[in-house]
């Protein structure tokens, strides 16, 4: 018989395509729900497995994890949770880091959310963390399409000094790789993962080959002078540009992307993921980057990036 | 951790595995490379983080032929990311003959061929930030370029390889941040090394001593030590540490500063290309990566070899900005603004001539015959190359005449008589200064006069154009503005035999287990191509060395 596997936060890419995976394995059924208060319509005994990858603010990161654990917390750590974590819990850190790094709450609100969510969520001993790096492929909207038209703009490119951190990509496939293995695989209860490609190239690497496999070239290198004017003077109009058009879902229309503080910070930090444990124990095999670029800019293509509704 | 010598006490003591002497072009990669290793690495720069002058007058010292060389304190920064604080940027590999004993270049001959770096030279190159390692048009570009030359064939020359463009990139700001927060690395800024100190036996380098220039004295003990303090300065702290061996460190046979290369460069010639203006292309392309890349007319290994020749490369180049009879108002502009370049662009641009009132004014007259083409001649500089990061390398003039000159860049050929020695005064800190006496030979000369010679006849012979110069008059242009500053070669040459060489096939020098050297020094011969890619390309080889004899002890 199949097993029922609830994937809360189903509405975002990463939600989707664990969902539309496991529809099409021959051991699960997945029933999607868009947030965690929907899990209070099902019947804990039919379920085996939940998937939490919500996405959003941080309010949205710990109401979510409180309502999973609420949900569980009585069946005894039978339902194996498998949750998505963030390598932020890092923090600021400039050096490699296994999962038994000390988690630092000094990048902000969402770092010290998903370290919070990560406590909340292991008082289920069944759990299974997973802190991806940056997770890129057709239809990322962080790492991939936004990233696409920055490019494309030309207004990101070659970073120079501003780019030159370790950017811990992880392909989507692998990603979801990673989850489907940790929902079956037994004594998993309590473990964490780090996720992301071995030897990650530096932000400048990525920009730049990502640019090339978009044709938007000469990738321009970007002064640090204009780097300034964007984080400065631009990101914050440009941000709430964002906020205002989607909550208005003017869905035609997108406003410019921001570069913001925050992700040139993340352009600079020297952090290495290592994920040799997801490699040893979830038997995980990496999507080569040049292969990851290739198929991220053939989505970029198919769907005709710009005007893109993912946005 | 980036830590200043002065804040420690007089006398203190510091120890790692690996201590490396300099931190500019090598010195930098070699710590970019060991870190984030278990191997503690500490870098001991002689400079801040800014110029100081009173640091810079450490390089000076004294030449004997100051039309043959500049002085010592000039093409060269003393201060963190060394002389790639000022550099050009401009990034080639050798070429495989470039490590060939040539019966007809005297004393050359490496005891290692390009194999050895071919592995290291797609790293370098991205260390200087030029783009993937590919030095032809065919292989970095994805279409085919426009000819440099419109119908120009050649048996002897190709215009099909490349030079690359770094930013150029100043490696100290560059990679300062990646060091400081590499957990085994440390850099001693404000730390002279003064002195090599080895054990009683002179096998074994103990330790560095290091100086600071208001006269602290530090120690340095190391596993591994590495002289990266660049071409000239390495022959200088060997030569004048004579604590145990008299001749100075690595010096039994006197071989030690001598063998000392730069570049041989001028510019000659009138080239007129015939046909549209489109038939010649002088500038840059750029490659996907944004990276400037230039095509150079390069003398094929072959005729090499026919004519024995050393290696040689040409450019198409702007007349001689000096001149007026050019009638260009944005050279003549150039030639009016030349108190704004700094010395070591000025010198090449428009040398130390001085210019009659008559000069002047007709530089004057040429500047308001085009003052639009001036402006926009100005505002690209401003915007493509002063508010760039990424620079636009040199001045590329289109001549609306369809003439060039010819710029060229040979090897030279190594030569014993060619040497630096210590001179009798001693700098601030009591360092014996350095006494440069560069020579060229008849060898060189061959290079460029045959070189030229082929270039005019195949330029003719293609009817593509004329190269007309001045046979008689070439000794007096190759050497016109003296050896090419900046490239400081061969001082501590690299062979398999001890007698006449400083260091070994590994860098090491020879009968000193634990000291190598990261520089162009150790080249035993200089190619026609700039040093940096291949010293960063040496340097990375080194630290696997390095990496690989650290474990194994
Ligand atoms: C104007 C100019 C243009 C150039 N253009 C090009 C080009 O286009 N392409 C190219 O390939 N090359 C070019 N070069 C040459 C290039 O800069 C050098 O090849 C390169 O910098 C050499 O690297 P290095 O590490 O050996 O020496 P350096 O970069 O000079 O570094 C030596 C370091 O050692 C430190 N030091 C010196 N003595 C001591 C001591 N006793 N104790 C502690 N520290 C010490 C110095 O402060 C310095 O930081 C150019 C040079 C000049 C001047």
């Amino acid at each position: 018989m199949k097993q029922n596997i609830l994937v809360v936060g189903s509405d975002n890419v990463v939600g989707s395509r664990i969902v539309n995976t496991l529809q099409t394995s021959d051991w699960a059924t997945a029933v999607p729900l868009q947030q965690a208060s929907d899990l209070s319509t099902y019947k804990l005994e039919d379920v085996t497995g939940i998937v939490n990858c919500t996405m959003g603010g941080p309010a949205a990161i710990l109401a979510s994890a409180q309502r999973l654990f609420e949900t569980v917390k009585n069946d005894d750590d039978r339902t194996r949770i498998v949750h998505l974590s963030s390598m932020t819990v890092y923090g600021s850190v400039n050096r490699k880091v296994d999962e038994n790094a000390h988690l630092l709450a000094d990048l902000g609100p969402y770092g010290a959310a998903h370290i919070r969510a990560e406590e909340i969520v292991n008082g289920h001993l069944n759990t299974v963390t997973l802190r991806p790096g940056c997770e890129y492929g057709p239809g990322c909207p962080q790492w991939s399409v936004k990233l696409a038209r920055l490019l494309q703009a030309h207004r990101l490119g070659d970073l120079g000094i501003k780019g030159d951190g370790l950017c811990n990509l992880i392909y989507i496939d692998d990603l979801v790789n990673a989850v489907l293995t940790a929902l079956r695989l037994p004594d998993l209860g309590g473990e964490r993962f780090n996720l992301s490609i071995p030897s990650p190239p530096t932000w400048n690497e990525y920009l730049i080959s990502f640019g090339i496999a978009l044709g938007a070239v000469p990738v321009r290198r970007i002064t640090v002078r204009q780097l300034k004017l964007e984080t400065r003077l631009y990101a914050l109009p440009l941000k709430l540009a964002e906020i205002v058009t989607r909550q208005l879902k003017i869905g035609a229309t997108h406003p410019p992307p921001a570069i913001t503080p925050s992700f040139l910070m993340l352009c600079g930090q020297r952090i290495q993921l290592d994920s040799s444990k997801a490699e040893r124990l979830l038997s995980l095999q990496w999507t080569s980057l040049a292969e990851g670029l290739k198929n991220s800019a053939a989505a970029i293509f198919e769907n005709s990036l710009v005007d893109s509704k993912h946005l | 951790m980036i830590l200043d010598a002065r804040d420690f006490p007089d006398g203190h003591s510091l120890t790692s595995d690996i201590c490396v002497v300099g931190a500019g072009a090598a010195g930098i990669s070699l710590a970019l490379e060991l870190a984030n290793t278990q191997f503690s690495v500490l870098v001991l720069e002689s400079g801040g983080l800014k110029p100081e002058q009173e640091t810079q007058n450490l390089y000076a010292g004294t030449v004997v032929d100051e039309r043959l060389h500049s002085l010592p304190d000039r093409y060269r920064q003393r201060r963190f990311g060394g002389t790639t604080t000022i550099w050009g940027g401009r990034c080639m590999p050798f070429d495989a003959i470039d490590f060939e004993a040539r019966d007809y270049v005297q004393h050359s001959g490496w005891p290692i061929n390009l194999d050895a770096l071919t592995s290291f030279y797609p790293k370098a190159n991205q260390l200087c930030e030029a783009g993937q390692f590919a030095y032809t048009s065919t292989s970095a570009f994805n279409k085919p370029l426009r000819p440099m030359i419109k119908g120009f064939r050649s048996l002897n020359f190709s215009t099909d390889t490349l030079e690359r463009f770094s930013c150029p990139t100043d490696f100290g700001a560059r990679y300062g941040n990646r060091l400081e927060t590499a957990q085994n690395v440390r850099i001693l800024l404000h730390a002279n090394a003064t002195s090599l100190d080895l054990d009683k036996d002179g096998h074994q380098l103990n330790s560095v001593a290091v100086t600071t220039l208001p006269g602290r004295r530090l120690n340095v003990r190391a596993h591994q030590f590495v002289l990266a303090n660049g071409g000239l300065e390495v022959a200088r702290l060997m030569l004048a540490s004579r604590g145990v061996h008299a001749n100075g460190i690595g010096n039994h046979h006197d071989v030690l500063g001598r063998y000392y290369m730069c570049h041989i460069a001028g510019t000659v010639g009138a080239l007129t290309i015939y046909g549209p203006l489109d038939s010649v292309w002088n500038g840059y392309d750029i490659s996907d990566e944004g990276v400037y890349c230039r095509r150079r007319i390069a003398l094929n290994s072959t005729t090499q070899r026919e004519y024995h020749l050393a290696n040689f490369v040409a450019r198409l180049h702007h007349p001689r900005i000096t001149d007026p009879a050019h009638k260009n108002s944005i050279l003549s502009s150039l030639y009016l603004a030349k108190f704004l370049i700094p010395y070591e662009y000025g010198k090449r641009l428009h040398g130390d001539e001085r210019a009659d009132l008559k000069t002047w004014l007709k530089h004057i007259r040429n500047l308001s015959m085009g003052p639009f083409d001036a402006a926009k001649f100005a505002w690209h500089m401003l915007r493509d190359r002063r508010l760039a990061d990424r620079k636009f390398p040199s001045i590329i003039i289109k001549s609306k005449a369809n003439l060039y000159s010819v710029d060229f860049h040979a090897e030279q050929e190594p030569n014993p008589h060619s040497r630096v020695t210590l001179d009798h005064s001693v700098d601030a800190l009591g360092m014996p200064r350095l006494k440069i006496d560069w020579r060229y030979s008849k060898t060189d000369v061959h290079t460029v006069s045959k070189s030229l010679e082929l270039l005019a006849t195949d330029i003719a012979q293609s009817g593509t154009g004329k190269l007309a110069y001045d046979p008689a008059n070439l000794e007096y242009e190759m050497t016109r503005y003296g050896a090419y500053g900046g490239h400081h070669i061969g001082t501590a040459r690299m062979g398999t035999n001890p007698t006449s060489s400083v260091v070994d096939s590994n860098c090491r020098v020879h009968g000193i287990e634990n000291l190598h050297i990261a520089s162009a020094a150790v080249f035993p011969t200089s190619s026609q191509a700039n040093p940096t890619l291949t010293i960063i390309a040496l340097t990375l080889r080194l630290a696997q060395r390095l990496k690989n004899m650290l474990l194994n002890t």
